[in-house]
């Protein structure tokens, strides 16, 4: 059990977080899901207790990260794929790693076997390519056999082999009865791999939820129609108490009615219908419309580029 | 790569379940872990080979150049202060394994995992300065006594030698050694306090070698202080010039510089975010 209690960060004048309150509860994997730059990192390091912050707490299992009698049995993270040095070979990393909480030297091997990395555990971690990195710090995560997991993009810079072997490990791992936080800002991957939701922007808690729910209540109920006679069909829409649109292309995308009253609407005013498409959003569309007010680093897509740079012709 | 059959167990049936003993996680595990994180990495065997080899090629070349001179030459000719010479350079080297000690935590981001597996961070710097200062005494003394005889057999081929039964010459090769891990925790605890590995060398390196060097160069009264002055002048000298600080009080202003490095990086290991 993971709990996070108005948890605050600040960097000069920067909120990272900010009065950030969530439950990670065991048994189902929780995704964190947030924008590069929205905090997940930062939180994931003030429940480590490897950031202070600057008002609120963090517990896991109802203590102080500080106060674990052996953190690394109840306690295990993957905070990035760069947290070894790059003279050690693996086996030594994972060695003194076990010695530091008496864990035993034979669940070295075991933790090298699970992720695969047994035949390299001799060579220089620095040689490790960023998916064999990956491994290693999942390695260390597993290492104390802990009740509680957090995961900082596990999936980076794996193939996707690795990566369907990190959403069953996480999954066997939540299925054990283990509490498993993975922070992605993917949101197609945690789909996969997650039944509980916490999205994050900007630092503040933006939903805190099952997959399902995220999705069902926020899944746009939008068609999109081509007709030979738009006009015609949006002044019908209109007075069945549609919202319709002309798009670029000519094609209406109505919302406030389903395909099947569109049809319906269709064949009564005896309308030509040259497709009728219902629209869902993606999860993918979801996640950017509640976050696309606290992104922090965006892009400016070309068009908006051209139209801020296009100087009055004439 | 294949797919693994998981055999991650419950906490429970899962190879690490509690030990009878310890019940917590605290200074001896941390001695144990920090022991093999030193061992397990080539740059600790490369800076022991190169401070031996080092240290045995400067004696030679010191006491080599002190032969065949005019008998006025060897007025105040101190021959155990001569055949230390190659200690100067385990100062530095060793000081360099104290700096990296720590800051190649941070260089690395291994620092994340050291603080995740122990919180107690007062145990971690703890655990290295045990590790460090014993460490380095045992190579310092094994070395002070070493070059003690290379330098003494090249005298012999013409020029005064010394020999441990001398008055202070015990003394003078024994504290040298010693002398060699406070250059080595003054090292971690700049290395604690600058984190970055090429600007912790640097003030490392200003503190010790350009110090003496620079000061000398404006006034002797000033830079007997200087931690280099202090060990060639004081703790490795048989025959002290008038300048140079008595060995009791430089060997207390050197573990004071000690403690002030070590200190100030407890305090900001605590206080700082890793």
């Amino acid at each position: 059990m993971i709990v996070t209690r108005g948890l605050t960060k600040r960097y000069g004048k920067t909120v990272a977080v900010d009065d950030l309150s969530f439950t990670v509860s065991p048994g189902v994997v929780t995704g964190f899901l947030g924008p590069n730059g929205s905090g997940k990192s930062t939180t994931m390091r003030m429940v480590l207790g490897l950031d202070v912050p600057d008002a609120g707490s963090a517990y896991v299992n109802g203590s102080a990260y500080a106060d674990l009698s052996w953190p690394l049995r109840e306690v295990g993270a993957l905070l990035d794929a760069k947290a070894f040095h790059p003279g050690r070979s693996a086996r030594n990393h994972l060695r003194w790693l076990a010695q530091t909480n008496d864990i035993p030297p034979a669940r070295v091997d075991t933790v090298l076997d699970i992720v695969g990395l047994t035949a390299v555990a001799e060579r220089r971690a620095g040689k490790f390519s960023l998916g064999m990195g990956q491994r290693l710090g999942i390695a260390s995560a597993l290492l104390g056999d802990p009740g509680v997991l957090l995961f900082d993009e596990p999936v980076n810079g794996l193939d996707p082999e690795g990566i369907r072997w990190v959403r069953h490990l996480l999954r066997d791992l939540a299925s054990e009865g283990r509490t498993v936080l993975v922070s992605s800002h993917l949101i197609n991957e945690m789909a996969l791999t997650a039944e509980r939701l916490v999205v994050i922007g900007r630092g503040t808690l933006i939903a805190e939820t099952s997959v399902d729910d995220f999705t069902s209540r926020h899944q746009s109920d939008a068609v999109r129609i081509v007709t030979p006679t738009p006009q015609r069909f949006v002044a019908a829409l209109s007075r069945a108490g549609a919202r319709p649109s002309v798009g670029d292309d000519g094609a209406i995308v109505a919302s406030g009615l389903s395909s099947v009253d569109i049809g319906e609407l269709a064949a009564q005013h005896a309308l030509t219908v040259h497709e009728l498409t219902p629209l869902r959003a993606s999860l993918e569309d979801v996640f950017m419309e509640l976050t696309s007010t606290s992104v922090v680093y965006r892009a400016h897509t070309a068009d908006e580029a051209a139209a801020s740079d296009a100087l009055p012709v004439r | 790569m294949t797919t693994l059959p998981l055999t991650t167990g419950r906490l429970t049936s899962g190879g690490a379940a509690a030990r009878p003993g310890a019940w917590r996680a605290g200074l001896r595990q941390s001695l144990r872990a920090e022991w093999t994180k030193l061992v397990s990495l080539r740059s600790t065997r490369w800076t022991l080979l190169i401070t031996v080899v080092g240290a045995l090629l400067v004696t030679f070349l010191s006491t080599h150049g002190a032969l065949h001179h005019s008998r006025g030459w060897y007025r105040g000719f101190d021959p155990t202060n001569q055949s230390l010479a190659g200690l100067a350079i385990g100062s530095l080297t060793l000081g360099v394994l104290g700096v990296l000690a720590m800051s190649g935590e941070y260089g690395t981001g291994t620092i994340r995992s050291s603080l995740a597996a122990m919180p107690r961070r007062g145990a971690l710097l703890t655990a290295k300065v045990v590790l460090v200062g014993l460490g380095t005494l045992v190579i310092g003394e094994a070395l002070g006594f070493i070059l003690f005889f290379e330098g003494q057999a090249v005298l012999a081929g013409g020029a005064p030698t010394a020999s441990l039964g001398q008055p202070g010459v015990l003394r003078a090769v024994a504290l040298s050694g010693a002398f060699l891990a406070l250059f080595a925790l003054l090292g971690l605890g700049i290395g604690t306090v600058i984190r970055h590995t090429a600007g912790a060398i640097a003030v490392f390196a200003g503190c010790t070698l350009l110090a003496s060097i620079l000061l000398s160069s404006i006034s002797e009264s000033i830079a007997r202080f200087a931690p280099e002055f202090i060990f060639a002048n004081s703790v490795a000298a048989v025959v002290h010039s008038g300048d140079s600080l008595s060995v009791t009080i430089g060997i207390v202003l050197m573990l004071a510089y000690c403690a002030i490095a070590l200190g100030l990086g407890a305090v900001l290991l605590n206080r700082r975010d890793a």
